[in-house]
């Protein structure tokens, strides 16, 4: 089968533990546990008429900007799931950054953003026009680990962009 | 390099560093096939149990990186649930792994990390918090003054209706006691009527007056529709006629219009409602000449002049005079001074523009710009009955209850329209992109995703329909929230039916994208 790197990016507490709990486990957990350095699990996806594929899931301590122990982290990966919290706009802005930076040593990347906590629309910071606006530059979806609404579909897009 | 240590120290601390450690060597030849193993297998969940898939998790951390070259992965934790750091030594033709605990490490490291994120998250939520706090104290200081100026408003008003009524009144039974009276020849009369009926229009505007003044600056829905402005014409005449030429004014009322090839629409109630009163004043403050109505219909839009050659009034009370109860500008005047706030008011909610054209002893104009509410193709074979919007408009009901969905098909179906239903917010979501309606009327509290959530998600991937959403919750908070996802129309449940129809149409009259 063949197997993909793909990390997790964005800034502190935007919920992609969360997300990894939600597609590999179906679990969500309300209490904040920060993550320190990286934690890997590995799910089979299955595609339509194609063979399945196995991500590697690198879900990685959050941060505002690219550092090295970051960079060293992302070398391999085939995809990246941004993600920000839609609650905090500066999340977004973060995400985006931190594409940018990583873009510099992954020219090839394949890239989604996840904005999270949908459940939590009506505090959401970011507005629909911001989203349908960056759906330009990239795939774009709105999650809720807590519900898991939107999360499959993050997932399954870029396994799709890799499977091609 | 250290120097050489006394060997006993040098025993001490190896063996404390392997205890902390736990290191495991795991050695491959090129293939990931296992060669080897030294050290604590199973304290990093290489036992014999479930070593396959530890080597295998192992594995997929290298992937894409070189195997030739020493790699380090710091704190990388696997399904044994324990933070290891992992290095990569290259021995070609093979490669060894070495694990080292670092679970120790770790949660030291993360009771910091934790500290300071929460720091900034709670820190964000404060400003939040303190934003939200600002914005209450905002409102309720609006509504403090607005109370106040209600307050002042309604005393004006009882001090200006007591006279207001009483001096037509008064005077309507002056002259039915004249007629009453034995010697009333024909002339007379006619005076006398004339009269009577100058007294009573008079009432009649200022009844409908308040009337609007009460129902205030909310609630007022529009109703577009055709619009007849002969019609409109006619009763004007009908109306102003008599009472100009009491006074032995000219009195002029023109139609003007090009047959364009839609049929604009307007409130009709609400466009007689600011002729009426700005001709009322018109007349009263009029003592020679004329006075006269023109109605222009020019490019779907609706053109009305009023003009008059009486006192006019002075540049210093142009704003005031649209005040209620203000009415410095007409010297001499009675009146509640509702009539020009209403007008401007009434402008307003129909979107158009006023313009206000004075001179002192010479004269007053108004003139009043307005746009259609909506307008309707091809006016051949028009029936003025017809609904406003396209026969085909396209509606999609969702909410989980499925009776009240069926009460708004049903509702929706009598309108005139077309209607789909969904039972939940993906359903919906699936629905609209498959096939885009002209309007969604959506419940907000729905399980699972939420209608505001299906809303937001629907305006971020485009949809550009008109969206009305349904709640149980009536709180200013609750709507704005809703209208900030993406709604442009927040009803609350149970529903008014005449509201409820009236969001409806305002909803399918405005242009789509406006
Ligand atoms: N309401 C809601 N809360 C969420 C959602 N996703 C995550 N959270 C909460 O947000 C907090 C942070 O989630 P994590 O998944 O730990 O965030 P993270 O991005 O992994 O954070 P770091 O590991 O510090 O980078 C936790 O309290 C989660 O319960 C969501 O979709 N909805
Ligand atoms: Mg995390």
């Amino acid at each position: 089968m063949r197997t993909h790197k793909l990390c997790m990016l964005g800034d502190f507490g935007v919920g992609k533990t969360s997300l990894v709990a939600r597609f590999v486990r179906r679990t969500f957990s309300e209490k904040y546990l920060t993550t320190v350095g990286v934690k890997v699990d590995s799910k089979e996806v299955a595609l339509p008429d194609r063979e399945p594929l196995k991500l590697v899931v690198w879900d990685i301590a959050g941060r505002g900007t690219l550092d090295a122990p970051g960079a060293n982290y992302l070398r391999g990966a085939s995809a990246l799931l941004m993600v920000a919290d839609g609650t905090r706009e500066a999340s977004l802005a973060a995400a985006l950054e931190l594409l940018e930076q990583a873009r510099r040593d992954l020219p090839d990347v394949a890239a989604a953003l996840a904005v999270n906590k949908l459940d939590l629309v009506e505090r959401w910071e970011v507005t629909a026009a911001t989203l349908s606006d960056l759906r330009r530059e990239l795939p774009v979806f709105e999650t809720s680990a807590l519900s898991g609404d939107g999360v499959e579909a993050a997932f399954a897009e870029l396994a799709a962009r890799l499977a091609t | 390099m250290m120097p050489e240590l006394p060997p006993v120290a040098e025993s001490w601390l190896r063996d404390t560093l392997l205890r902390r450690a736990h290191p495991l060597l795991l050695s491959f030849d090129a293939g990931w096939c296992l060669r080897d193993v030294h050290g604590d297998a199973a304290f990093h969940g290489f036992d014999s149990g479930d070593a396959g898939r530890a080597l295998r998790e192992l594995q997929d951390l290298f992937i894409g990186l070189p195997l030739d070259g020493h790699q380090e992965l710091p704190f990388i934790e696997l399904s044994n649930g324990r933070s290891a750091h992992v290095h990569l030594i290259a021995d070609p033709p093979g490669f060894h792994v070495l694990l080292l605990d670092a679970e120790e490490e770790r949660v030291q490291q993360r009771a910091q990390q934790q500290l300071g994120n929460e720091a900034v998250l709670a820190g964000h939520e404060k400003s939040k918090a303190i934003g939200r706090l600002q914005e209450i104290r905002n409102e309720l200081e609006r509504q403090r003054a607005s109370l106040e100026e209600a307050n002042a408003l309604k005393n004006a008003l009882i001090a200006t209706l007591s006279h207001d009524f009483r001096t037509p009144l008064t005077s309507i039974f002056g002259y039915l006691h004249l007629l009453e009276g034995p010697a009333a020849d024909a002339a007379r009369a006619r005076q006398a009527l004339g009269a009577i009926r100058r007294n009573a229009t008079y009432l009649f505007t200022l009844a409908e007056n308040l009337l609007e003044y009460g129902r205030g600056e909310a609630g007022a829905l529009l109703n577009p529709g055709v619009l007849s402005v002969d019609a409109l014409a006619r009763d004007i005449d009908d109306m102003f006629r008599p009472l100009a030429e009491d006074k032995r004014l000219a009195f002029e009322v023109g139609v003007e219009r090009d047959d364009g090839s839609v049929v604009p629409l307007f409130d009709e109630v609400r466009v007689r409602q600011v002729a009426v009163n700005l001709l009322s004043n018109a007349v009263r403050y009029t003592a020679q000449g004329t006075v006269s109505a023109r109605f222009a219909w020019r490019g779907g839009r609706l053109r009305i002049e009023i003009a008059d050659t009486g006192i006019g009034i002075s540049p210093e009370f142009r704003e005031r005079v649209f005040k209620p109860f203000n009415r410095g500008g007409q010297a001499g005047s009675k009146g509640a001074g509702l009539g020009l706030s209403i007008v401007r008011r009434l402008v307003e909610q129909m979107g158009g523009t006023l313009a206000l054209d004075s001179a002192p002893g010479r004269g007053t104009r108004f003139t009043i710009d307005l746009p259609p509410l909506a307008s309707l193709p091809a006016p051949a074979g028009l029936d003025p009955a017809a609904t406003p919007w396209k026969k085909d408009f396209d509606v999609l009901v969702v909410d989980d209850d499925p009776d009240v969905a069926q009460l708004l098909e049903a509702l929706l179906l009598d309108l005139g329209f077309r209607v789909r239903v969904a039972g939940d917010a993906n359903a919906a979501v699936a629905e609209v992109m498959r096939r885009p309606p002209d309007l969604l009327l959506i419940d907000v509290e729905m399980p699972g995703l939420s209608g505001n959530a299906a809303v937001f998600r629907l305006r971020s991937n485009g949809y550009r329909g008109r969206i009305v959403t349904l709640s149980a919750t009536s709180t200013g908070e609750a709507r704005d929230a809703s209208l900030r996802a993406g709604a442009d129309y927040y009803l609350t449940k149970p529903l008014n039916l005449d509201q409820f129809v009236g969001v409806v149409q305002r909803a399918t009259a405005s242009p789509v994208g406006a």
